[in-house]
């Protein structure tokens, strides 16, 4: 019995392990910035940490570990107010603080532009475009429909070509076909 | 804007998920830079932090349960 325990915890921790460098990239796309991102990923590492009980083997852990991130972020927000989604002095500050971290010119913009979205639009992006999760996975983790998560992203990618100064639409995710759908469901 | 780039424009338009070897739609754009500046995060690994943070979670864990409880 205790052998079995033993091994269902390296696995938890093996399965943490592979999910963490994902989720802190999550974490610095929704902090903006590296030291507070992971602060946020330490909290989260601790609270999965404490509730692996809670944790059904077997189902996705990156899931709920983005889960678990998410709502972390929100209530540290919610404590510490607004300071995340500062002014736009305060915002060069960020950016100038480990400039080699960002080293192509064109990624700091980007990240720019990226920490300008609305949190719900920005993180419904991320999670879609990068992080690798379907639209139904982002909604399980952002706790809303997936038609919202869908027009969220979908606002995005309108805002984030108007602040690059992109044009063109289309290509909304991982799936180009599904994008075409979406692209037409949304009529842009 | 070359008359041959304004054509290559109005192609991208007319089939936009065609993508010609060799060549990024401009439309792609947005995805990829988001992609790259992902992974240009997840690639710098796992900082010793959390490494350390999970043996000492582990090391408690074990302190605190005696081995065959029952």
């Amino acid at each position: 019995m205790s052998k079995e325990d033993e091994i269902d915890d390296r696995g938890f921790k093996r399965d943490l392990l592979a999910s963490l460098p994902n989720l802190r990239a999550f974490a610095v796309s929704l902090t903006g910035r590296h030291d507070k991102a992971d602060d946020l990923v330490q909290d989260t590492i601790m609270k999965a940490w404490a509730n692996q009980t809670s944790f059904t083997a077997g189902t996705n852990m990156r899931a709920w570990l983005f889960t678990i991130l998410r709502n972390e972020f929100y209530s540290q927000m919610r404590k510490r107010g607004r300071e995340v989604q500062d002014s736009d002095g305060l915002f060069s500050e960020r950016f100038s603080v480990h400039p080699e971290q960002y080293g192509r010119l064109d990624l700091q913009d980007f990240r720019k532009a990226l920490d300008k979205l609305p949190d719900d639009q920005r993180e419904a992006i991320v999670l879609v475009g990068a992080a690798g999760f379907a639209y139904e996975e982002a909604a399980a983790i952002c706790g809303c429909a997936v038609g919202t998560i869908k027009s969220r992203v979908s606002r995005a990618r309108t805002r984030l070509q108007e602040l690059l100064g992109v044009s063109g639409e289309g290509d909304y995710g991982p799936d180009a076909g599904d994008a075409a759908i979406t692209s037409r469901a949304f009529g842009s | 804007m070359s008359d041959e780039n304004r054509k290559k424009e109005e192609m991208t338009e007319i089939q936009p998920h065609e993508v010609r070897p060799g060549a990024v739609p401009p439309n792609a754009s947005i995805s990829r830079k988001l992609r790259d500046f992902y992974d240009a995060v997840q690639e710098e690994g796992i900082p010793d932090r959390f490494l350390n943070l999970l043996e000492r979670l582990e090391q408690a864990e074990k302190n605190a349960k005696p081995v065959n409880a029952k």
